[in-house]
């Protein structure tokens, strides 16, 4: 009897839970559903009170007006070059700074003071570099070109690649290395031929938060863009709102694409995401 | 054997001391790697802030230093209440933001922890949200937020509220930023601390159990000062990455109504980019980086604990 009346109890108390749970879910997922379907709704539905939970018609034509015959295609395409270079540099560098951090002896209060100064660019606001970089830039005629874009996110998304490189190199046995260099390997084609390989999981998903971080990033490319040569996806986005009107159904199209790749990229490194989002402090 | 270092072997014994650049190599190598990384940061970071003090010396015309003024943009900042108003909303909302993510991510954490069907799935998209564009979230919350077609006017309506104007009136707007904030990186303190809590052995728990300790005395007892450590990082890592909040407000907002939302990121860009006055806006970006600095300081000494060197 007594183990009936326990079950009943598991069983209600498992109800709740996944009632919870559904709530839960339902608060994180509905404003990105809201979105996705706005992009759907034709102009009048748009703005029709009560707001429809499913669009009446599914259109296509904000999908139409956004891309076609706009800059957004060329921003898409301005995000993926600037994103792309940026990352390969930035896990470059990274790599090496995190591998001769992690495998070093330096002094050790020169380490300590290297990694933690490293570290703590990453929590200075943009804003206060962006001023002085976008005068600096202005002089070295540097605005509007991928190559002023490309160095500012590599600058930015180096502590991250540094630290996460530096905790999966940590995690490499340095017996293989040695042994390596034992049989004639010097330390850099042993970086290459060991260690590379064994932290590749961990590069590829360095490389993945690198690649996400660039993609939402606004307000260096708000100040250092201004022409569509160059403009990226995020301020393409933000031109939609204009003092007189904002055009909803467009602009969530746009968003919509804009996520899609995030979407996927984030379900390739959610084991790593822990780690990624404390720089590796957490596992 | 570990104890085996590669020194020895790497760098025969050499009495005749070669040339540098024969050392690059073996002994520089350490150095030679990290410089690329360190000469990048210097240059975007070190580089642009002593820029930024220089030209917080000039008063700027036409998007260009003019005249040195020494001190000048500094004794205007300290009596220019905007300035101090946007670092007092700048605190006001991080710490909002902050302590709500952290009682309710740790909330959900105690409710979800143990076997869990659908573990993997609903995981993975609990992440969703804090891996999103910022402007994009500005944009989905804005249009959620419209007064007259969005959808939390009409939920409001439906319960028998007035909808609230919520982008449009200071304390709301406040309100409806905090709350983008609690929505987009609640899910981060609940995953960092579910992890902390699966971490952790379960022995101690049942022994205290059955020396009839209440759910909670255990929780407080014995969890709390295993999970601090997990607690500290989620905490800190959050706060330092609040106060770099910008593209949510710049989009739902811009630092409005009046300056409600007007955080100090904000404020500077607009001192800088709408007034063109960049010198005082230098001043003011050097008092903010004294503020985060001394933020970090605690941060870094805080994550340092851990570390080995």
């Amino acid at each position: 009897m007594d183990t009936r009346r326990f079950e009943w109890s598991n069983i209600i108390g498992t109800a709740i839970k996944y009632a919870v749970l559904l709530l839960i879910m339902v608060i994180v997922l509905f404003p990105i559903y809201w979105m996705v379907i706005t992009s759907f709704k034709g102009r009048l539905e748009l703005t029709t009170y009560p707001p429809t939970l499913f669009p009446k018609n599914i259109i296509l034509d904000n999908y139409r007006d956004a891309f076609s015959d706009s800059d957004i295609p060329r921003y898409m395409l301005n995000s993926v070059i600037v994103v792309g270079v940026s990352t390969l540099i930035s896990l470059f560098f990274g790599t090496l700074a995190g591998y001769s951090l992690a495998r070093f002896a330096f002094t050790p209060t020169f380490k300590r003071q290297i990694s933690f100064w490293i570290l703590s660019t990453r929590m200075i606001p943009p804003i206060v570099t962006i001023i002085p970089i976008f005068l600096i830039y202005r002089n070295l005629q540097l605005l509007n070109t991928y190559a002023g874009m490309i160095i500012v996110y590599v600058g930015f998304t180096l502590p991250f690649t540094t630290w996460m490189m530096r905790a999966f190199v940590r995690e490499v046995p340095v017996d293989l290395e040695e042994a390596a260099m034992v049989d004639g390997d010097t330390r850099l084609t042993a970086l290459l031929r060991i260690v590379l390989p064994l932290t590749a999981p961990g590069l590829v998903a360095t490389a993945i938060f690198s690649l996400i971080l660039v993609w939402n990033e606004f307000l260096f490319a708000l100040i250092l863009t201004t022409t569509s040569a160059t403009i990226t996806l995020p301020v393409g986005i933000s031109g939609f709102v204009s003092q007189f009107e904002v055009l909803w159904g467009q602009m969530s199209a746009v968003g919509t694409v804009a996520i899609i790749p995030i979407l996927i990229f984030t379900l390739a490194v959610q084991r790593y995401l822990v780690r990624g989002l404390t720089l590796g402090a957490v596992k | 054997m570990a104890s085996l270092t590669t020194a020895p072997i790497e760098q025969p014994t050499d009495e005749r001391n070669p040339p540098w650049y024969q050392r690059l190599g073996t002994d520089y190598l350490p150095f030679l790697l990290l410089a690329p990384a360190v000469i990048t940061l210097l240059a975007l970071t070190v580089y642009p802030f002593l820029y930024s003090v220089y030209i917080s010396f000039f008063r700027f015309r036409g998007g260009r230093p003019d005249t040195f003024i020494g001190l000048d943009n500094y004794a205007r900042l300290l009596q220019d209440p905007h300035f101090w108003e946007s670092i007092r909303t700048l605190l006001l909302y991080a710490a909002l933001s902050v302590t709500l993510e952290f009682v309710l991510g740790t909330a959900l954490a105690l409710f979800f922890t143990g076997h869990f069907p659908l573990r993997g799935l609903w995981r993975s998209l609990m992440i969703v949200p804090m891996m999103l564009t910022p402007v994009v979230i500005g944009v989905i919350w804005r249009l959620m937020y419209d007064p007259n077609f969005g959808i939390t006017a009409y939920a409001l309506r439906s319960i028998g509220l007035a909808p609230i104007e919520w982008l449009s009136k200071g304390n709301w707007a406040f309100v409806a930023v905090v709350l983008v904030d609690v929505w987009n990186w609640t899910p981060f303190m609940f995953l960092l601390i579910l992890a902390g809590l699966e971490s952790l052995p379960v022995e101690p728990f049942e022994a205290a159990r059955m020396d009839g300790a209440s759910r909670f005395q255990i929780f407080k007892d014995h969890m709390l000062p295993m999970l601090a450590p997990t607690m500290l990082v989620a905490l800190l890592v959050r706060s330092m990455d609040v106060l770099r909040i910008f593209d949510q407000i710049f989009i739902m907002t811009s630092g409005g109504p009046g300056s409600a939302t007007e955080v100090t990121s904000l404020y500077l860009y607009k001192t800088a980019f709408k007034f063109f006055d960049m010198g005082y806006a230098a001043a003011g970006l050097f008092v903010l980086l004294i503020l985060i600095t001394i933020l970090s300081r605690i941060y870094i000494r805080f994550l340092g604990t851990g570390e080995e060197g």
